[in-house]
């Protein structure tokens, strides 16, 4: 299958790629600086409340990925002992710390001051910090939360264990750093996280329409947004143009593809190929398009906040998104969004990488296949290390699946 | 009669029928749990009889893997797939912690496919901080809810209190048993320790109190081992192939400490008798259990650092499990802080179930070489 030119993306690209490359400044810029979690972490508003920039050394793993260097900083992990059974976007990370620091992409993300962590989502999280810490030995604040497996009967005493872990949290980032974070800082952060939230919902329901406003190469574009300016005026202005911009296209009936090129509408299980994008492209070619994915519909922006409760609004957020939930949550969601967004071809990454989001996989395809009589496949690949795709597999597997959709 | 330590060797390679022989005879249910981290006293209290998970060594894993993908521990996809085949015929159910993504995801395939008739979840904290610790009491409170209505009796405060006792005896003597191991010539070998702690997660824990009673009585008139020029500590996850104890020592080298999940995390620590609460009691001994998924590199090097000192270790091999993730993330710091502050060099080698021993053979006698140079 020819890899063709792509097609006019959504005008919000370009102000996100924007905002992409004024974060990388800002962190390089700014102090005091923290890493921080992508997971639904909510010690992202908490930062922005006290002054801190937050850096995201997954974030940093995608762009490096998509600039091809992701091979090179594993490969210099592994010779320091980061066996490739240790996530990607780990090795990623301690390869850049380890490696000869030429030409960061982006410039790099800096020696952090302060270190933030949550367990709302993998176990390696905490080992991923915790190495860190022994790295750099600057104050690692960690915010446990449990996982919560059944959200239906969610026992009372996990919101009240993650609210004081919250509060903790704050009171040793004021001790350590020195800052003041107020209440009426907090409930702005939270506030604004909030309007973030809000805009995201209406852009998913938005791409519902046909033909499809959006793919999921600019749904994960847009995912920026939500996971590194949550608590800022910026993020709120970015996602609100991503917005108009989407409603405006649903208005107009423009879609990634026109109505009579969109033939089929597959559902992206998983996190996508960082370093391989542009296969999204190849897919518009046979006329498809990925209208919502698991991993940008469920895991951040799930949780309205409440400015005037911020502590209960960021404990909620650790305890909603997907990665602190059940497969059969999942498995539940994903079984009504199907019908929704009127997807007729599943494809599922199982990344070795991502062990949070591939374990339940094989469960899941089964169950929507039983379910909804619906062709699934399953792609055995890593999100960031380029040296396990191999494009001739990968592409002979696809293209079977595409012609058996007809 | 035979000795203690031949009773104990024989429950580990005859598991299957002494559990199924204990069902029948004392119709207990039986429950399966995985890690050290879950508190077996609350099992034990409900008059249900805990076991520890491990797979069989002896079957290849045919049907578990369209569950769990092969890039997951390979023992817990043996245990998955032996427990579908209907390997467990006397287990009644489970409970499971949150430890890593794979065993938190066989909670949610074994409740999806309901092998038995008990499924249970632990969230176990990764701090040890007072709010932790008063949240995993409430943790408990709840599974012991769920155990009493399964077991279709109370757990009461006295049976709680027994079991704490039982269990903290066991902990002691096993404890005692790996004194002897400090001495200039250990009475007992790495593998026949191997034995006596595993034994204690099929044997009922009074009658394996009774046994280390007995081999505490028997270890100082057993003629002794020669002298132990290489002392070993091994450390890992579920180092539970007793080929790979059998293969390090067979190289002449003793294995006099261990810092795994089936050998010294299981009972390192007691549950503190006090006055609080048994559950808090339970939440604050077993958050201390130094598991690679919930314990920091500095608590982990204490624990490790403090053996190596007390037990005159002067090698440490690292036997990780491929795709034990925690653990392997874990390794590069420690490994250098054990190098480093300790001066005691290492061996990383990765297991696999059922995996061939020769090639691991070859470097770990390369390894005592060099420790005996």
């Amino acid at each position: 299958m020819a890899e063709k030119k792509r097609r006019e993306r959504p005008a919000f690209n370009t102000d996100i790629a924007a905002a992409i490359g004024k974060h990388y400044k800002d962190v390089q810029a700014n102090k005091p600086m923290a890493y921080a979690l992508m997971s639904p972490n909510p010690l992202v508003e908490v930062a922005y409340a006290a002054g801190i920039q937050p850096a995201f050394p997954e974030n940093y793993a995608c762009t490096c990925a998509a600039r091809h260097v992701s091979g090179g900083y594993c490969e210099t992990a592994e010779a320091y002992n980061y066996a490739p059974d240790v996530c990607s976007y780990c090795r990623n990370h301690l390869g850049y710390i380890y490696g000869s620091g030429e030409s960061p992409p982006m410039g790099g993300i800096g020696e952090p001051d302060l270190l933030l962590l949550t367990s709302c989502a993998c176990t390696h999280y905490f080992k991923w910090w915790d190495a860190l810490h022994e790295i750099y030995g600057k104050p690692l604040i960690f915010v446990n939360t449990p996982r919560v497996m059944e959200p239906q009967s969610e026992p009372v005493f996990y919101m009240g264990y993650a609210m004081r872990e919250i509060e903790q949290a704050i009171a040793d980032i004021n001790k350590v750093m020195g800052v003041k974070i107020t209440n009426d800082k907090l409930s702005q952060a939270v506030r604004l996280s909030g309007e973030v939230v809000d805009y995201w919902q209406k852009i998913l329901e938005l791409n519902k329409a046909v033909p499809c406003p959006m793919d999921l190469t600019d749904l994960s574009n847009a995912l920026f947004v939500l996971i590194v300016l949550v608590g800022t005026q910026e993020g709120v202005d970015l996602m609100k143009k991503v917005y108009d911009e989407t409603k405006q296209r649903v208005a107009e009936g423009k879609g990634v593809l026109s109505k009579e090129e969109e033939k089929h509408r597959l559902l992206w299980i998983n996190i996508p190929f960082w370093y391989k994008l542009g296969m999204f492209g190849r897919f518009e070619d046979r006329g498809c398009v990925f209208p919502f994915s698991d991993y940008t519909q469920y895991i951040w922006g799930t949780t309205r906040m409440d400015s005037s409760k911020p502590i209960e609004s960021l404990a909620r957020k650790a305890l909603e998104g997907e990665l602190n939930t059940s497969v059969d949550n999942q498995i539940d969601k994903l079984l009504k969004d199907i019908k929704e967004y009127r997807v007729d071809g599943v494809i599922a990454h199982s990344n070795r990488s991502c062990r949070i989001l591939s374990v339940g996989v094989l469960d899941a395809v089964r169950i929507i296949r039983e379910t909804l009589d619906i062709p699934t496949l399953v792609l055995d690949c890593d999100h960031t290390d380029e040296r396990v795709y191999s494009d001739a597999d990968i592409m002979n597997r696809i293209d079977g699946f595409l012609e058996m959709l007809g | 009669m035979p000795s203690a330590l031949e009773q104990m060797s024989s429950s580990v390679s005859n598991a299957a029928s002494v559990l199924q022989e204990t069902e029948r005879k004392t119709g207990r249910k039986m429950i399966g749990f995985f890690h050290p981290v879950v508190p077996e006293e609350l099992i034990y209290a409900a008059g249900l009889h805990p076991v520890r998970l491990f797979p069989y060594f002896d079957d290849l894993i045919t049907v578990g893997d369209s569950y769990l993908q092969t890039y997951l521990c390979s023992y817990l996809r043996a245990d998955w797939d032996q427990i579908i085949k209907g390997r467990y015929p006397y287990l009644s159910g489970a409970i499971i912690p949150r430890s890593c993504e794979a065993v938190t995801f066989l909670y949610q395939t074994w409740k999806r496919h309901n092998p038995y008739q008990f499924v249970d979840y632990i969230n176990v904290p990764w701090k040890r901080t007072e709010n932790a610790i008063s949240f995993f009491a409430k943790e408990l409170g709840r599974v012991k809810k769920d155990i009493e209505k399964f077991a279709g009796k109370e757990i009461s405060e006295d049976s709680l209190r027994n079991a704490i006792k039982v269990y903290n005896r066991n902990r002691e003597l096993l404890k005692e048993v790996y004194d002897l191991r400090k001495a200039e010539l250990p009475p007992i070998s790495g593998v026949e320790t191997h034995n006596v702690v595993m034994s204690s997660f099929i044997l009922d824990k009074e009658e394996h109190n009774e046994l280390l009673e007995q081999l505490l009585t028997e270890l100082p008139r057993r003629p002794r081992h020669p002298k132990a020029d290489v002392r070993l500590l091994i450390s890992g996850g579920c180092v539970i192939d007793t080929r790979l104890w059998e293969m390090i020592e067979s190289t002449g080298a003793v294995i006099v400490a261990d810092d795994t999940n089936n050998g010294s995390r299981s009972f390192w620590h007691l549950v503190e008798d006090t006055t609080e609460d048994s559950l808090k009691a339970l939440a604050r001994g077993y958050v201390m259990v130094p598991c690679a998924f919930n314990t920091s590199i500095e608590d982990r090097f204490k624990y490790i650092s403090e053996m190596i000192s007390e037990y005159k270790v002067n090698g440490v091999i690292f036997a990780i499990n491929k795709n034990c993730e925690s653990e392997k993330f874990v390794y590069p710091e420690l490994n250098k802080k054990v190098k480093d502050k300790m001066n005691v060099p290492t061996l990383n080698i990765e297991t696999d179930y059922l995996i061939d021993m020769a090639p691991l053979r070859t470097r770990v006698e390369a390894f005592v070489e060099t420790l005996r140079a």
